[in-house]
């Protein structure tokens, strides 16, 4: 029995699992486990749609096709304020590409234009007739001493106005294929159009997200162990390489 | 003239390509495309009889050389990329290829394999008569982006090709979704009874594709494959035109399709799709299926569809590119209960397509049983797998970039099998090695 628990929350697994989520999913929890933290993951899903917002440690917002991120959109709306406070009261989240875009004040579904979960004062437009952002990208972001790989393919462009970026464009397009900066970070909240999926090739990343989190739910903590990263290095160097 | 220039250097380069020991089956086509744009449509003329055009995410190119060993075994004459070469180059390799030296081709049928993101450009060339769909999976988001965009593309096709005959698989609620409205003739494939127990998570076709609404199962087969309804629209599977029923797995695949026994010696639940496509395009050109089940028998699978090779003990060469196509392997080879050793192996390559996130939506964990002696993972993307099975809990005995030493290895293994699961451009490199060490032991065994 550990001193420490963490609550993973998976919004819609069974419906934003475009980009290998689960990937994400695993490297949270075993990265905890192995640590000898307690870790759980729960999810809402379509059968199951309960929502415990209270109860959640981190939560990750996956991507999804545009049917089915309209649904989670739709649904989330009603959740919109508790998630605020989640957010704003320093809780821990992830929230990847169609994840990241819905938590805008407007977004684009599909060619719709919509009104987000205005969780950020962020505004994601549509791409001139269609274009698409897609590749491997490399960011250096921020207290990561590793540069961060990802995949990314969106056709629409993110402004994040005064917010932070999540990280500095090496490779790619990043939130708009100009501005040189990917992604958004507020308080304890990442969003990125990075799959690939992120966590497990970063796991500087992940570690990051479990700090904040343990942080955040237990003043006290200090730190984590460290982990053997040999393979995860690895397969974050064939990257950088591969697009060298 | 340019036509007969054009098949010249098609054929040339086809035996240069045969010295250097290169297997690509575009290449030729291409160069017969630059000299004589429209050498499709010319040669196309010359087909007497149907045009059968073979798209779809998996079993494509199987489905495609049933057909046309089918067609040959009752004497036709039959244009096929055989090698799975299948954007306009590789449909242009086989109609230069099928010409003799005079440029002149004669040929009763043309059975084609498209990649179903190009049909659209084909059809501009060519409009077959008759398109077969086996499927369409989660394939490639790269280059496809969405599968509703592919879809769209591949409507626009139809319409272009004047609504060829359309034979879908009634199992797949995304790709049966072309015979809702369809101007053309429209016939259904199905396997029309529960056979497997297990269920991978599907992640296609949760949605009606008709009403957007959620739609259930009365029992799934695989992936989206199943016999499916919406309960808010009352959209379902399709009344199945060619079916199969008495499945047995225990021996190879025995079935029956509208009371026809068909038997195959190779294995794949999946096959029995393929099987069923066949069936139903000799039915739709109206041929006799009599002489169908016993070309069966002689058809040799294409490269890495479940490929023999005896190392002093069976390895068994498997293509698979997509979280559908992997999870079926592991379904079967997680069915052999031998002892065995497992190679996987994944490129990045742009024919493989760069996003590799893919990866963890496979049920790479499923094979992780008790009658797994060695896990071997290789290729570019060795490290995202070794990741995949870490991550899973899964123990990885090897990383290796050499191939050759570990497939050696593994015929000195404890191990009574040893399976490779291989992506497309690891396909044909395996398959070489495999080959030389097959004929290395032979040579040994004679010493």
């Amino acid at each position: 029995m550990s001193d420490y628990k963490i609550n993973i929350l998976h919004i819609y697994p069974d419906l934003l699992n475009l980009y290998g989520d689960k990937g994400n999913i695993e490297c949270l929890r075993k990265r905890l486990e192995w640590r000898g933290i307690d870790a759980t993951v729960s999810s809402c899903t379509m059968e199951n749609p309960k929502i415990d917002f209270q109860d959640a440690d981190i939560i990750l917002l996956g991507g999804g096709l545009d049917r089915e991120l309209s649904i989670v959109l739709d649904r989330l709306k009603e959740k919109a304020e508790e998630l605020k406070s989640f957010v704003e009261s320093g809780g821990t989240m992830l929230a990847i590409c169609g994840g990241y875009q819905i938590l805008g004040k407007q977004c684009f579904i599909g060619e719709n234009r919509t009104e987000g979960l205005g969780i950020l004062d962020i505004v994601t437009v549509k791409n001139a007739d269609n274009h698409r952002f897609i590749g491997d990208a490399v960011i250096e972001c921020d207290g990561i001493p590793k540069l961060v790989v990802g995949f990314e393919n969106h056709s629409e462009k993110t402004n994040i106005g005064k917010y932070t970026p999540f990280g500095k464009v090496i490779k790619g397009f990043g939130n708009d294929g100009t501005s040189g900066f990917e992604g958004v970070l507020y308080k304890n909240l990442i969003g990125t159009y990075l799959h690939g999926p992120l966590l497990p090739k970063n796991p500087k990343v992940c570690d990051k997200i479990l700090e904040n989190a343990l942080k955040n739910k237990y003043p006290d903590f200090k730190e984590l162990a460290p982990l053997e990263d040999g393979v995860e290095e690895l397969a974050n160097e064939y990257m950088l390489k591969r697009m060298q | 003239m340019r036509l007969l220039l054009a098949v010249w250097a098609a054929k040339l380069s086809a035996v240069l390509g045969q010295l250097l020991g290169k297997k690509s089956s575009s290449t030729p086509g291409s160069i017969a495309l630059r000299i004589c744009p429209d050498i499709i449509r010319k040669l196309k003329s010359k087909i007497k009889n149907e045009v059968i055009v073979v798209c779809g995410t998996n079993g494509k190119t199987t489905t495609n050389n049933l057909l046309a060993t089918a067609l040959e075994k009752g004497g036709a004459n039959v244009v096929c990329n055989r090698l799975g070469a299948n954007m306009l180059s590789g449909v242009a390799t086989s109609f230069a290829l099928g010409c003799n030296w005079f440029g002149r081709l004669r040929a009763d049928y043309a059975c084609l394999e498209v990649d179903e993101a190009y049909t659209a450009k084909v059809f501009k060339h060519i409009k077959p008569d008759i398109v077969v769909v086996t499927n369409l999976f989660r394939d490639q988001l790269d280059r496809y982006g969405e599968m509703d965009a592919l879809m769209d593309i591949m409507k626009k096709a139809f319409e272009t090709a004047d609504h060829p005959t359309l034979i879908l698989n009634g199992d797949d609620p995304v790709s049966s979704g072309f015979g809702r409205d369809y101007k053309g003739e429209v016939r259904y494939f199905g396997i029309s009874e529960k056979v497997l127990d297990e269920q991978e998570s599907a992640q296609d076709g949760k949605f009606c594709s008709n009403c957007g609404a959620e739609q259930k199962y009365n029992y799934r087969h695989y992936s989206q494959l199943g016999d499916y309804y919406c309960p808010s629209c009352g959209n379902k599977r399709p009344k199945i035109d060619f079916e199969a029923s008495c499945v047995d797995l225990t021996d190879g695949i025995g079935f029956l399709v509208n009371g026809e026994k068909i038997h195959l010696n190779y294995k794949g639940f999946y096959n029995i799709y393929n099987v069923l496509a066949t069936f139903a395009g000799i039915k739709t050109i109206g041929k006799d299926t009599k002489s169908f089940a016993d070309s069966l028998a002689l058809y040799k699978p294409q490269i890495g569809r479940m490929q023999q090779f005896d190392l002093g003990k069976p390895f068994i060469l498997n293509l698979a590119k997509n979280p559908a196509g992997f999870n079926q392997a592991i379904q079967t080879v997680a069915q052999d209960t031998r002892k065995k050793d497992v190679i996987i192996a994944v490129n990045d390559m742009p024919s493989d397509g760069t996003d590799v996130s893919w990866l963890w939506d496979v049920d790479f964990e499923k094979i992780a049983d008790s009658s797994l002696n060695r896990l071997i993972v290789s290729g570019m993307r060795r490290y995202d797998l070794a990741l995949r099975f870490k991550y899973s809990g899964v123990r990885v005995d090897v990383i290796t970039e050499d191939m050759k030493s570990f497939l050696d290895s593994c015929s000195l293994s404890d191990a009574e099998v040893c399976y490779v699961l291989v992506n497309y451009t690891m396909l044909f490199s395996t398959e070489n090695i495999l080959k030389e060490l097959e004929a290395e032991k032979e040579k040994n065994k004679n010493v």
